[in-house]
């Protein structure tokens, strides 16, 4: 099937385009950098059938990060059709990509999107100038609002079967005056377009522009970032926590345990397989109260809160409020924006890195993700563990975790070899979140979540049931003994928390949450499995992304400092 | 006069005179005659944020910044 790419500076908006095109939802956000990956769907232009590329967004194709080496890559491949995405209200620089793609002759149609953003600005764009000047079709839209999609596709069809020879339409032939032969000075040229089509009114900011100026002042933009953070870890352990108590684990103690424990008495005689299933440690059990009640409720308050920041271009705003701190770190303040997602699941996190530029900084970044940084079903487990005991504990971790942060991110960067590249980051539009793509967004990601975490989770589960109500754990425990015990000083059967937390990092706490703990023991557990390994799947994706060497690494380092730094702890204070 | 980026005057018009070899800032749109503006400029070490052409915002980090000729205009 042919290929039809979707190229642009980096925040335009093509996945918008790509989900509206194909109906397969791609993440957007408001910061450059959330595709790093490329994602392809069908769809039908004329009758016709065409497979659509995502391509990640992309200054120039020089192919400065991993990202923008991909599409170079593609474009390189050759294909039916370019659709270049435009930021209406930051012309002069995309109109650059937009020339310099012509060096490869594929017939493209232009969007000017975001016009809506450059109208608030004071920015009025004459399209019929502007495919004039391009020799092009140009479509205006407004993407998230869906306005322009039919002519998209109008104009899509136009240019593939429009005749390939001598046109006059330098985007379709090498030899046109401004095509392949192309000598003069693309910038130069991205000037004079952008000044013959453009026109400037008043500029009319509203409440956000003013608002996003405003959270960029040092201050008082740091105290609205430092609220921004704090308000929003709140709401996502107030409502994880009121949906938790209130509502999810009254209907699975009261309805659902009940309703399975009535069906498998009555069925199964007593014994061994009738206690694996709906036993104290039951699978029929466990599966409900941990990952529904317990982990469920944090991960979709999570997505929620976390998807809301992303959209409104706040993470680049604390990229650039924090560089001074994550310079300190020996990073840059862009790191941040990866570890922000670490805070959902560090698969999503380490991919994401891609987007840097320099490959010690993606080592760094994920090394800190994996350290020291819960995935959000993990934070859900301890939030729910922590609040059985005493909410001292919850800053008390948190410092932890930040004390622990700042030690690996130090301790990586002077061991791995390479620079870091300073902060160079733009600081997008402050924009509302469109309600259906946010939406959907949610749901993509809460499926996902899902999908990804249901085998693991289960299969940790029956593992969990088959040890307990086998009585295999008891025999396991004698072994581990010294460790567990006389070292960490948690009970002997905390042991299965350390096998469970092999396959996935919530299992290592939601174990704990059916024992009867000190509060020192509720801390070290807390702290043990804040550092033990990250979770199988990470440990693919660290040997994909990076190689064998460093999964390892990084895997023997988390348990090895799990065991040694919760040991330290709890012999001082005992 | 002639100056780097990093201590320019705050809301100066400023043209860039020189850039450091970085192709991501080349493509960002930050080149030998750009015209820009220090927004904003944050302590310790902090990056600083400019206006670029008035139309679009970048924040660069110390390192570069301070690689960058400008004059004021």
């Amino acid at each position: 099937m042919k290929r039809i790419l979707l190229i642009g500076n980096p925040n335009v908006g093509k996945s918008v385009f790509f989900t509206e095109l194909t109906g397969i939802h791609a993440m957007s956000s408001n910061y450059a950098g959330t595709t790093v990956d490329y994602m392809e769907g069908h769809f039908a232009v004329g009758g016709a059938e065409y497979t659509l590329i995502d391509v990640p967004g992309t200054y120039s194709l020089e192919a400065t990060s991993e990202a923008e080496a991909v599409a170079a890559k593609f474009l390189n491949a050759g294909a039916a059709a370019v659709i270049c995405v435009l930021d209406a209200s930051n012309l002069e620089r995309n109109l650059c990509l937009a020339l310099e793609l012509r060096k490869f002759s594929i017939p493209t149609i232009y969007i000017l999107n975001l016009t809506d953003v450059a109208e608030r600005k004071g920015i009025i764009i004459s399209a019929a100038l502007l495919a004039k000047e391009l020799d092009a079709p140009v479509v205006s839209t407004v993407a998230v609002k869906k306005q322009g999609m039919d002519e998209v596709l109008t104009k899509l069809n136009e240019i593939l079967h429009a005749p390939k020879d001598g046109c006059g339409k330098c985007a379709n032939c090498a030899n046109c005056s401004y095509g392949g032969n192309e000598n003069c000075d693309i910038y130069a040229r991205a000037k004079e377009i952008n000044n013959r089509v453009s026109k400037k009114t008043g500029a009319n900011p509203g409440f956000l522009e003013k608002l996003g100026d405003c959270m960029m002042k040092p201050f008082p933009g740091i105290f609205i970032a430092l609220f921004v953070v704090i308000f929003s870890i709140a709401v996502v352990v107030f409502f994880g926590e009121l949906m938790r108590e209130g509502v999810l684990m009254p209907i699975v103690e009261n309805f659902i345990v009940p309703f399975f424990r009535l069906i498998f008495t009555a069925a199964l005689p007593e014994g061994m397989f009738l206690n694996i299933l709906i036993g104290e440690y039951g699978v029929f059990v466990i599966s409900f109260e941990w990952i529904l009640a317990a982990i469920f409720p944090y991960v979709l308050m999570f997505y929620i809160v976390f998807g809301f920041l992303e959209d409104t271009g706040f993470l680049p705003r604390i990229s650039v409020l924090f560089d001074n701190i994550m310079r300190k770190l020996g990073l840059q303040g862009g790191s941040l924006i990866y570890m922000m997602m670490g805070f959902g699941c560090a698969v999503p996190a380490i991919i994401g890195t891609r987007a840097a530029t320099s490959r010690k900084e993606r080592i760094v970044v994920a090394a800190a993700v994996c350290f020291a940084i819960p995935c959000m079903s993990q934070t859900g487990a301890l939030i729910s563990l922590i609040s059985l005991y005493s909410w001292w504990m919850f800053p008390a971790i948190i410092l932890f975790a930040f004390i622990l942060f700042v030690t690996v991110t130090l301790i990586a960067g002077k061991f791995i070899r390479g620079n870091v590249a300073p902060l160079l980051i733009e600081v997008p539009n402050l924009l509302l979140p469109n309600p259906k793509s946010y939406g959907r967004k949610i749901f993509t990601r809460m499926k996902h979540f899902l999908h990804e975490a249901e085998v693991p989770m289960l299969l940790a589960i029956l593992l969990a049931a088959i040890l307990a109500e086998s009585g295999a754990l008891n025999v396991i425990a004698v072994y581990a003994q010294p460790i567990v015990s006389n070292w960490l000083g948690l009970p002997e059967q905390a042991v299965i928390a350390l096998i469970l937390g092999i396959i996935r990092r919530e299992m290592s706490v939601a174990p704990l949450l059916a024992l009867e703990l000190t509060h020192l023991q509720a801390f070290v557990g807390a702290a043990v499995s804040l550092m033990y390994l990250p979770c199988i799947s990470v440990f693919a994706i660290l040997t994909r992304e990076f190689k064998l060497k460093i999964a390892l690494a990084i895997s023997f380092g988390t348990i090895a400092s799990a065991i040694l730094i919760g040991g330290v702890i709890n012999q001082i204070c005992k | 006069m002639s100056n780097n980026l990093y201590s320019a005057n705050k809301r100066t018009k400023l043209q860039v005179t020189s850039v450091p070899m970085n192709a991501l800032l080349e493509s960002i749109g930050i080149r030998s005659g750009t015209r820009v503006r220090v927004q904003n400029r944050y302590a310790f070490g902090g990056p600083v944020l400019l206006r670029v052409e008035d139309a679009f915002s970048v924040a660069l980090g110390k390192e570069i910044a301070t690689q960058i000729g400008v004059l004021e205009i």
